[in-house]
């Protein structure tokens, strides 16, 4: 079967996104449905993961790709980039090196921010600590736009291709591929550490902080340890969502894509539910590029602007979500405990052996 | 007698006033219903739409418009309590989802503002965004009303509000309401009525900061988004549950931010301006981890015994 252009681009940019969005909306799951820290600051790593891929690659490349040193990184971007791309055109190792670089760099950035974040997190109740994080994320915003020598401000600068070694039409399709590789691994870490004892003690946490202290559980240790790990996939998230792009423009990067859509999917899901989470931002993605995908036969339509319509759908669900499934589509499962009989029998076995 | 203020001067004081009038609300609503509110900064945003309409549809004064900021503002301010917040208080919602609740209110409304802005422009064909109404303002020997009007009004306000609070059987009501809800419903204190009003006098103060921050600063949909970390600032320094907390807090804000700004140029260069939303973010985070109970849990006269000594 052979399926028209228009679907194959809507399909892949659907999944490219649903990976991108799926990375974020894990490390929300893991901060908020299963440690209870309401990370309002979501943009605060997301921005910080992109900003390193836009920053550290093509820096690192200028060397190696003999581009004239006399030109200005910023201001001579394009025609830098351009270079660095058919110069990785030849290399597909030094590309994916590369790719892994960038990542492991963004994520030591993102755990090095999400420590500094718990700095707050674990001292504030939580709606101040919701208000430090968010304030936090509008910082790192304030300095994108106008630092230029970083990302080169509002007007952005590309980001090196590390796969530009993958002819043209696959570009795309591949890309999407590495994303959902990325997150489908980021996936069952978090799976495997929810499942894990530390799991049990997020937790205990979330639910009763006294009784978990009580029980000798060290809750300013977890909630670092969680905002390490969280804040790093985060910033995976944001540095394959620059390389995904292309570019780094700092408007793209603002509190209602990246904090509060995330906020949206996590709930729509259900908290402390990773499927949930993954259907939450599968329904979501789905519809927010079906919008832009259409927006050309919305236009007639709608008697406004359709960018507006991508927050008209943010208020109104996140609103309906709150009052009829505040729970989710699959709301949290009740953790198992092993079953009394069998574990009496077992015991009564043992001790008759 | 006219005193004469250096420009910088005259924008820090009519920045705090407005400041002052915005926490106050916010500081409001979250002593009565103890909800953090993520969209107090549009609902100033709504007076300033107020005031373009006044200005370039009705070209009248926007003074004669204050009543009607405040009443629309309110409204608003009352359709959020009473058809968002409330329902899902009755469900036993927790803090934070309340907290998610106004944000969800915050976009439908900013994109119902956008939507206005769209449609002001189309129709009437007038500036609808980035939008300055300086050159509107009534002046006073050169200098524009607004510099003396802002100030009065917070200082009326204030008056009016606090004569509301310990003067009247309402006020005293609500200082119950706010202490102890259970005990005040007991002795017959209609608590919901409490919380409405609340909802309506934030909202509506909100819109008046609103229209009178439109004839100085550039009005645009997302006037709100930009001051709700300075609002929120100056809440906090205040202790979020104090009404003269916030007073103190936004003047503290409001001033730091401007003269800082303002100083910070002039000795490193202009290129400093574009980064003034970090001072409210660093007043409020030293507050926090120092005083976090904020200005107003601070025990003044213990200090004072400290310093006899």
């Amino acid at each position: 079967m052979v399926l028209p252009q228009e679907a194959v681009i809507l399909l892949t940019s659907i999944l490219a996104w649903f990976g991108l969005y799926l990375i974020v909306n894990l490390s929300l799951n893991l901060e908020f449905g299963y440690t209870g820290i309401p990370n309002f600051g979501k943009l605060l790593v997301v921005a910080a993961g992109a900003y390193v891929a836009g920053y550290l690659p093509g820096r690192l490349m200028v060397g190696m790709a003999n581009v004239d040193p006399s030109l200005d990184y910023i201001a001579d971007n394009a025609v830098i980039v351009t270079q660095i791309n058919s110069f990785l055109n030849q290399n597909p190792h030094i590309s994916l090196s590369l790719l892994f670089l960038t990542l492991i760099v963004a994520t030591g950035i993102g755990a090095g921010l999400g420590f500094i974040a718990s700095y707050p997190a674990i001292r504030l109740r939580e709606e101040y600590l919701a208000m430090t994080l968010l304030a936090m994320a509008e910082v790192i915003r304030v300095i994108g736009y106008n630092y230029k020598p970083l990302i080169g401000g509002t007007l952005g600068v590309q980001v090196p291709d590390p796969l530009a070694f993958v002819p043209g039409e696959l570009r795309f399709s591949m890309m999407s591929l590495v994303i959902l590789a990325i997150a489908g691994f980021i996936f069952l870490y978090v799976e495997r550490l929810v499942r894990s004892p530390l799991g049990r003690v997020l937790r205990a946490v979330r639910d009763s902080e006294a009784a978990a202290e009580t029980l000798g559980k060290d809750i300013v240790r977890i909630r670092t340890k969680i905002l390490v790990v969280s804040s790093a996939i985060g910033a995976v998230g944001g540095a394959m969502h620059a390389l995904y792009t292309s570019g780094v423009i700092s408007l793209t990067y603002d509190r209602v894509s990246w904090t509060f859509w995330p906020w949206v999917m996590v709930l729509m899901g259900g908290m402390a539910n990773n499927v949930g989470v993954m259907l939450g931002t599968l329904i979501f993605v789905a519809l927010r590029q079906l919008i832009t995908f259409y927006k050309g036969v919305l236009e007639p339509i709608l008697p406004f602007n359709v960018i507006w319509l991508d927050y008209i759908l943010l208020g109104s669900t996140l609103i309906i979500i709150l009052m009829y499934r505040p729970e989710g589509v699959l709301p949290e499962k009740a953790t198992r405990t092993l079953d009394f009989k069998k574990l009496w029998a077992r015991l009564n076995g043992r001790r008759s052996a | 007698m006219v005193l004469v203020f250096p420009p910088i001067f005259r924008e820090a004081i009519i920045f705090s006033s407005l400041l002052t009038l915005l926490s106050i609300g916010l500081t409001l609503t979250y002593m009565t219903t103890r909800v953090p509110n993520f969209a107090h900064g549009s609902f100033a945003t709504v007076g300033a739409y107020i005031s373009l309409v006044a200005v370039r549809l009705m070209s009248v004064s926007p003074y004669l418009f204050l009543p009607i900021a405040f009443l629309v503002s309110g409204f608003v301010a009352l359709l959020l309590y009473r058809a968002v917040l409330r329902p899902l208080m009755r469900r036993g919602a927790s803090t934070i989802l309340l907290m998610v609740a106004t944000i969800a209110f915050d976009m439908l409304l900013i994109a119902a503002l956008n939507i206005f802005a769209d449609y002001l422009s189309r129709t009437y064909k007038i500036t609808s965004r980035y939008f300055s109404l300086k050159a509107a303002d009534i002046r006073v020997e050169g200098i524009p009303m607004v510099f003396y009007v802002a100030p009065l009004i917070a200082v009326g306000l204030i008056l009016t509000l606090y004569l509301l609070l310990t003067k009247t059987k309402f006020g005293v009501a609500m200082r119950a309401a706010i202490e102890n809800p259970s005990l005040a419903g007991v002795v017959g204190i209609n608590i919901d009525l409490v919380y409405t009003i609340s909802w309506i006098l934030a909202g509506g103060l909100a819109g008046i900061a609103g229209l009178l921050m439109s004839l100085w600063f550039i009005g645009n949909p997302d006037l709100g988004t930009l001051i709700l970390v300075s609002i929120f600032s100056a809440s906090i320094v205040g202790g979020l549950l104090n009404i003269y907390g916030a007073i103190l807090g936004g003047f503290l804000v409001g001033f730091a931010e401007v003269i800082v700004t303002s100083r910070l140029a002039s000795v490193l260069g202009v290129w400093v301006v574009p980064f003034r939303p970090v001072i409210p973010l660093l007043i409020m985070v030293i507050a926090l981890l120092t005083i976090p109970g904020g200005l107003s849990s601070i025990r003044w006269s213990s200090i004072a015994k400290l310093w006899r000594r």
